[in-house]
């Protein structure tokens, strides 16, 4: 592996992020190429949470953009401090100022307040920008970005042309509620992420859980793989699956039984349908894969765990 | 130094062959993403084979339906069929100084361009991804035939369209006050606030899916349907569009191409099962699947066209049917044969159908076209 890259993994590693060899590719060739980086996969897989590793990995700030339906140009550029504006006019009110000085005054820097694009590109040290769910943010606003992403420039009529000082570290996430276009895409790296192999899941709840015992960190993960091989509404993502541990591990649970997941499923399943259907219909269908899983040899592998699902697939 | 320069320009010849392959394959790969790709194998250690795979992946694919093709052509490019001495990168020597992150020379982009335009016979992959499906050609159409239907669909589609969005407006009342214009209106009174600028809300569109049944039973309506799917996403701005026989397809991007044969050609090229036979259960259940949660709210209304023919399993037509009621504002099936008269939906497939579906409607001619338009306004439920 390229040495950069093993470091940009350490370094990952480093900020409790257990990460790949392909996302710690695309991070580094993200750094390297100054392009920015989509990344997109269902909820819950850790796609935000790059990018505020990248930041701290890069030793620089985080400016995060979150969007939503109606999200405008203005509200993610900037803004005038209207407050003030009105204030400044009042106490001028006296003064002998021609219209348009006192105009241009109001319309000056200090009453700007940056919005998350003006602040990423005044930024005095290239930061990490972190366009969060974009697709949900409309078509119109997703054209504005574009153009700021291949320009890096914005212009405020009042005040002129302002060109970024340092090019940031862009990175963007979807979760797939809307397509975004073709123009945006091609200008980015691309990244998907899937739900975690039973290795990396471990892992990841080792990290983050580091009070559970091996044995229930091991069922556990075993387990969301099991899950996620049913069809539910909802799939439960990483983010379920270390709530879910720490409800476990706060209940002095050491193993998994009908009695421990009943308590606690409606910190794996966020959807009513979901939890009801796992308890009426998969619950003893669940419980037992990670049984028979039990009597294999361990450490136990992804090809196991398929195994024992094939053997027993749910009934629909 | 020479060695460099002579490896460099393997290198280049590969990435280029490879770009190539991709583009045949429908990944939307250009002469900048053939240089980023270069700048991004200089950038890691090209010994190194899933070190390049990772590089080339997140630099040439955009979405999550690229990464099947990429995987069958990068596997195909590094293990060729016939392994032929030079012709084939299986031991690209690293480069050095080839690139430092930095962008490549303006002649570079220049050839990259232009070997990417030429269609080199002899570099091609020796199979055709589509050639077991018969491939339909447009060219059927006349001239006048076309431009005629075309005008005429889209005058009902921009009537359709504007009226839709005229209803939204009127229904939705709420205004923010704009301080911005506020405040730059009253300088002029010495700052007393005097009149309120408003912004509106933004109109918010109804998202319509339409699932076009391209399949044998269809074929007499599908072209005319096409014209019609065409015209309203150009007037509507939100609409998905995907065809199926037996399997499905997403046409919304070639379906935005400016020029209407062009995007007729470009849908030809891409459903490749084009007047095969039908399954629509199958092709809803993937459509759910796929696309369930990024396409369908309660705002959205889906547009079925088919006939019903479904030559699949009934139960998973019923079901992914259901399914897509409980998901959605509204189900419109248009059935052609509803115009014809004295037909009775009784086959199958559209019985099972029949009581997920709000509104059931023929699309035989201009005129049920024009009906549409009462039918896609959603109410919330």
């Amino acid at each position: 592996m390229h040495p950069e890259i093993t470091r940009i993994q350490t370094m990952l590693e480093a900020q409790g992020y257990v990460a790949d060899q392909s996302l710690a590719t695309s991070v580094y060739l993200a750094i390297q190429l100054r392009k920015p980086l989509l990344i997109e996969g269902a909820a819950g897989v850790g796609k935000t949470e790059v990018a505020k590793v990248m930041a701290r990995a890069l030793d620089t700030d985080l400016i995060r953009l979150q969007c939503y339906e109606g999200l405008d140009a203005t509200t993610s550029l900037y803004e005038w401090n209207y407050q003030r504006q009105l204030l400044h006019i009042r106490l001028q009110e006296k003064s002998d100022l021609p219209l348009e000085v006192r105009e241009r005054e109001i319309f000056s820097e200090p009453f700007l307040l940056k919005r998350p694009l003006l602040a990423a590109i005044t930024h005095d040290k290239a930061p990490v920008l972190l366009v969060d769910e974009a697709d949900r943010a409309d078509e119109e606003w997703e054209a504005f970005l574009l153009e700021v992403l291949s320009d890096w420039q914005v212009t405020i009529p009042e005040i002129g042309t302002i060109k970024a000082k340092h090019v940031p570290y862009v990175v963007l996430t979807s979760n797939r509620t809307r397509e975004l276009g073709d123009a945006l895409r091609r200008r980015c790296l691309y990244l998907w992420i899937d739900y975690p192999a039973f290795d990396k899941e471990l892992a990841i709840v080792r990290r983050k859980v580091p009070a559970i015992n091996e044995h229930l960190a091991e069922q556990i993960a075993a387990f969301m793989q099991f899950v996620r091989k049913t069809k539910l509404d909802k799939t439960p993502g990483i983010a379920e699956t270390l709530d879910w541990s720490a409800a476990l591990i706060a209940l002095h649970r050491d193993h998994l039984d009908e009695d421990a997941i009943a308590q606690t499923l409606g910190v794996l399943f966020k959807q009513r349908d979901d939890a009801e259907r796992v308890r009426t219909q998969w619950l003893d269908h669940l419980l037992g894969s990670v049984r028979s899983l039990d009597r294999e040899p361990r450490p136990w592998t992804q090809d196991a765990i398929d195994r024992v699902a094939d053997r027993a697939s749910p009934r629909p | 130094m020479s060695a460099p320069t002579r490896r460099y320009g393997d290198l280049t010849s590969h990435v280029v062959a490879f770009c190539r392959r991709l583009r045949l394959h429908g990944l939307p790969v250009g002469p900048r993403e053939a240089a980023d790709a270069l700048r991004g194998l200089s950038a890691v250690d090209v010994g190194d084979r899933r070190e390049c795979y990772l590089a080339l992946r997140t630099v040439l694919t955009s979405r999550k339906d690229d990464l099947p093709a990429f995987d069958r052509v990068f596997e195909e490019f590094w293990n060729p069929p016939q392994p032929e001495g030079d012709h084939g990168p299986q031991a690209p020597k690293p480069l050095d100084g080839a690139g430092d992150g930095s962008q490549p020379p303006p002649a570079l982009m220049e050839w990259l361009d232009e070997a990417l335009q030429t269609q080199g016979e002899e570099s091609m992959p020796a199979y055709s991804p589509v050639e077991a499906l018969t491939q339909k050609d447009f060219s059927a159409f006349t001239a006048e035939e076309l431009n005629e239907v075309t005008r005429l669909v889209i005058a009902i589609a921009r009537r359709v369209a504007t009226r839709l969005s005229r209803r939204t407006r009127s229904a939705q009342r709420s205004a923010r006050v704009d301080l911005r214009r506020t405040i730059r209106h009253s300088l002029r009174r010495g700052g007393e606030i005097i009149d309120l600028a408003y912004r509106r809300r933004k109109i918010q569109k109804t998202r319509v899916v339409l699932l076009a049944d391209v399949s044998g039973s269809m074929d007499l309506y599908s072209r005319f349907l096409i014209q019609f799917i065409y015209a309203l996403q150009h007037a509507l701005g939100q609409v998905e569009t995907l065809v199926f026989s037996t399997s499905l397809t997403r046409i919304t991007e070639a379906m935005s191409e400016d020029d209407l044969r062009q995007a007729l050609d470009e849908v030809a090229r891409r459903v490749p099962d084009w007047s095969g036979g039908t399954k629509i259960g199958a092709s809803l259940r993937t459509f759910l699947d796929r696309y369930g949660v990024a396409l369908l709210t309660p705002r959205t209304v889906v547009i079925v066209i088919s006939d019903g023919w479904d030559t699949g399993d009934i139960e998973i037509l019923e079901a992914a049917m259901a399914d897509l009621r409980r998901r959605i504002g509204r189900v419109i099936w248009l059935n052609p044969l509803l115009g014809s008269p004295g037909y009775e939906p009784i086959c199958q497939g559209m019985r099972a159908a029949l009581p997920y579906v709000d509104v059931f409607a023929s699309a035989h001619n201009l005129e049920s076209l024009r009906q549409l338009e009462k039918h896609l306004a959603v109410r919330r439920r």
